[in-house]
């Protein structure tokens, strides 16, 4: 008896320890590979595996693009890259890495993806101990966090006229984008805007013209409206609340109000105010939307043909034409401030205490090069960070691609360059969005008690 | 990567050997005590009677034995729990290149963060339902299951079907079920006109719905061990109490319930503390903590903090309190229910 009484003081010693262990990290147990996921990237969308049939176009000569094979006669150099584009958008990434490895014959890039949330989980713990990836894509609001912590490599110099990283071959807010403090610390991975899908069947179904999607907030309440039918369970638009690409921004944006200006919050601003409470009365009094939906249940809800709109990036294209779903897309509908979407991006950034950062600038460079950007704009459907693409002819091999290329010009990124990113939008935004919706508080009280956590946050 | 794989097979050759020797260390350790208890001893003190037990040459070879086994614990074990106690006295974020003392400052900071009382009292209310519940449950399906039922074999492996499968992709399932617009039980409820609700999606049915997965993936398990439990009770025991005269239910109570008594004792202690540590199921249905937090536990709080946030001195300083609350609570448990004490 006594032997067994020990046995279950080890058993318990052994129980109790466990959180204590997964709070040092590194604790992967239960993630899930899709859906649900916290740096609500596009990567991570569960809308299927694309098989990106469209356009495959083959970049003509691709070596040479970068003015050198590596250093001649030099021993063969290995990278590392670690991403997280486990989606639909994967072949493509898959295949642009093979094209730099057949055209680089002293560079060997190995590419490790994996779901975002194991990757983050891991990238600044190895990072830091000057181990980790030589390149890593990572999402933009990362970006701030990692290059302070001093494990970025300060890729400025190659930030020149000339090269595939010439400033001026990126939009202005994709620049400031990759800046800290003045200095470039990544490149662009990938781009993407948002649009509005809408189906056209429901569109017909409820009398409207499928060719005819809303242009302005007044023609898109009418169209919601009509579209929002909850005798059969039927919702005019799906808006993702958590875990999503945001959905709300654009609403604050479109009224001319903000989650923070000029690096102060801006939730109490009266515009801000008056678009909340007509979004939030929307979906609470005439229920154009579920409340309390994840990114990855408004696109199912969509694909379900139980919601007739949802505002999303290209990454769901794939997925919808293989469900056969009846869809367009369209520029979100003008609001009083004029026209205005949602960026967002994927960027590329080099470990400090890689051994061979030159190899790794080389694979940066090539990927935003022209021939690149346009092979994995055809395939996926994003349009690309190169200015000079938008208007190529050669993007519309793929018919998605330049119609999400034509809004880059009003899109804006959310909460870009602030080191709490992460805290602003899952601690105080996103419970804000909630708080209003579930009518737990009115928008005021919400929008007042957010802004000041956002303002403390901000010191 | 040669270098990990040489790491693994070194550190599985080592847990081998340890295993191997801690058998015959664990033996000699059993047979010294029978040895000190079958002499007797002069009243002592405790602490001289304690070294005196560690000190006899069979009892030294047995400690030599689980030495290997103790270094893996130590390691792996009581060199963490040291670590993230340290941890919890200093400022550190993850990757910064700054780690100063901060004394009790993340203790006070926890006092001051309403999201951290949110998570203990929802991790209360998840442990103090799921439990009772729980053992109930698997008790009650024990007995029935202990009983001559035709089909009997089958229905054990239906009711432990789900503690086989990963919990994440239970929940998978499970949050589809429950989706109130496209849900399988979203669906019947509707063909059969009941109301339907939505779960994960409302603050207050979120972690109820968490709570009848979670009773429903784990009682199975526990049923397991109960019917173990069960089984290890001599016939000779109820023949003798029906021959005394007692009723069904009387043999339940004096015979059944008390030879039950350890097995239970380890079945509730080992839910307490899952209950405590409950992670995979909330992250994965309610992920970002549930509508307005109402499902956000200690060990999501802590992972949002520690890895969501990076702030790991923070999260460190909730796993410890989260310890030390397991920790006590065990050893009521134990003390309660006296274990030593029983048969």
């Amino acid at each position: 008896m006594f032997k067994t009484k020990k046995h279950l003081v080890v058993t318990t010693m052994l129980a109790l320890v466990l959180p204590v262990l997964s709070a040092c990290g590194g604790n992967t147990t239960s993630t899930p590979s899709s859906g649900g996921n916290s740096d609500s990237s596009q990567a991570t969308t569960t809308a299927g595996t694309g098989s990106s049939s469209t356009g495959n176009t083959q970049p003509t000569g691709a070596t040479g693009t970068t003015g050198s094979s590596g250093s001649a006669g030099g021993e063969k150099v290995t990278l590392t890259f670690w991403n997280g584009f486990t989606g639909p958008d994967r072949p493509a990434v898959e295949d642009l890495v093979k094209k730099f490895n057949d055209s680089h014959p002293n560079i060997q890039v190995n590419m490790d993806i994996q779901p975002w949330d194991s990757l983050m989980q891991k990238l600044l713990s190895t990072m830091s101990t000057g181990q980790g990836p030589d390149i890593t894509g990572i999402h933009f609001q990362y970006l701030p966090q990692y290059a302070k912590s001093g494990y970025v490599m300060d890729m400025t110099s190659s930030f020149k006229g000339g090269t595939n990283l010439d400033p001026a071959n990126f939009p202005p807010a994709l620049n400031d984008l990759l800046r800290v403090d003045g200095k470039y610390y990544a490149a662009p991975m990938n781009f993407a805007t948002l649009l509005l899908y809408y189906n056209k069947d429901l569109f017909k179904a409820a009398g409207l013209d499928p060719e005819k999607p809303p242009a302005t907030w007044d023609e898109w309440k009418t169209d919601l409206k009509k579209l929002t039918k909850p005798d059969q369970g039927q919702y005019g638009i799906a808006i993702g609340e958590h875990e999503t690409i945001p959905n709300w921004p654009i609403f604050l944006w479109g009224n001319g109000g903000d989650v923070i200006k000029n690096g102060k919050p801006d939730l109490t601003d009266p515009k801000t105010i008056e678009a909340l409470k007509m979004w939030s009365a929307m979906v609470t009094n005439d229920k154009i939307s579920p409340t309390g939906l994840s990114g990855a249940e408004a696109d199912k809800l969509f694909q379900s043909q139980k919601a007739a709109m949802e505002v999303s990036g290209p990454w769901l294209t794939n997925g919808f034409t293989e469900a056969k779903l009846n869809f367009s897309v369209a520029p979100v509908p003008v609001g009083p401030a004029g026209p205005v979407t949602l960026a967002d991006s994927v960027v590329m950034m080099v470990n400090k205490s890689s051994k061979n950062t030159d190899a790794a600038m080389q694979f940066v460079d090539y990927w935003n090069s022209k021939e690149s950007q346009l092979y994995f704009s055809t395939q996926t459907g994003f349009p690309s960070a190169r200015l000079d693409l938008a208007n190529s002819p050669d993007l519309a091999k793929n018919q998605w691609s330049p119609k999400f290329a034509a809004v880059a010009p009003n899109s804006r990124f959310y909460l870009a360059g602030l080191e709490k990113f992460t805290q602003i939008d899952a601690d105080v935004f996103t419970p804000m969005i909630q708080q209003i919706t579930l009518g737990k508080k009115s928008v005021e009280d919400a929008a007042k008690e957010a802004d000041q956590k956002i303002n403390d946050l901000l010191k | 990567m040669s270098g990990a794989e040489w790491w693994q097979k070194a550190l599985g050759t080592w847990c081998l050997v340890c295993d191997a020797l801690k058998q015959k260390g664990v033996r000699l350790l059993a047979k010294a005590t029978v040895a000190r208890a079958g002499a007797s001893p002069r009243p002592q003190s405790r602490l001289r009677l304690m070294w005196r037990e560690m000190n006899t040459r069979q009892a030294r070879a047995g400690y030599f034995f689980i030495l290997p086994s103790l270094v893996i614990l130590g390691v792996f074990v009581f060199w963490p729990i040291v670590q993230s106690i340290i941890l919890s006295l200093q400022h550190w974020r993850f990757g910064s290149s700054v780690q100063s003392w901060a004394g009790l400052d993340n203790y006070t900071r926890m006092l001051h963060d309403d999201r951290v009382w949110s998570a203990f009292r929802n991790t209360l209310y998840f442990t103090a339902v799921t439990v009772p519940l729980g053992l109930l449950i698997s008790l009650g399906l024990a007995l029935a299951l202990n009983e001559k039922l035709p089909a009997r074999p089958f229905l054990r492996a239906i009711f432990f079907l789900p503690v086989i499968a990963s919990f994440a992709i239970i929940a998978i399932v499970w949050s589809f079920m429950l989706d109130p617009d496209i849900g399988l039980l979203t669906y019947w409820s509707k063909q059969l006109h009941l109301p339907t609700g939505s779960w994960l999606r409302d603050p207050q049915w979120a972690m109820p719905a968490v709570i009848i997965v979670s009773i429903w993936k784990t009682i199975g398990f526990n049923m397991v061990i109960f019917l173990a439990g069960l089984q290890g009770i001599s016939e000779t025991y109820y023949e003798a109490a029906k021959m005394d005269g007692a009723s069904s239910w009387q043999r339940f109570w004096n015979v059944t319930l008390p030879l039950l008594r350890p097995t239970g004792l380890f079945v509730l202690v080992v839910s307490v503390i899952g209950a405590f540590q409950v992670f995979d199921q909330v992250y994965v249905m309610t992920p970002g903590g549930g509508p307005l937090f109402s499902t956000e536990t200690v060990v999501t709080y802590i992972y949002h903090q520690g890895i969501q946030l990076s702030d790991i001195s923070y999260a460190a300083s909730i796993g410890v309190v989260l310890f030390a609350i397991v920790f006590v609570l065990t050893l009521i448990q134990m003390r309660i229910l006296r274990y030593r004490e029983v048969d």
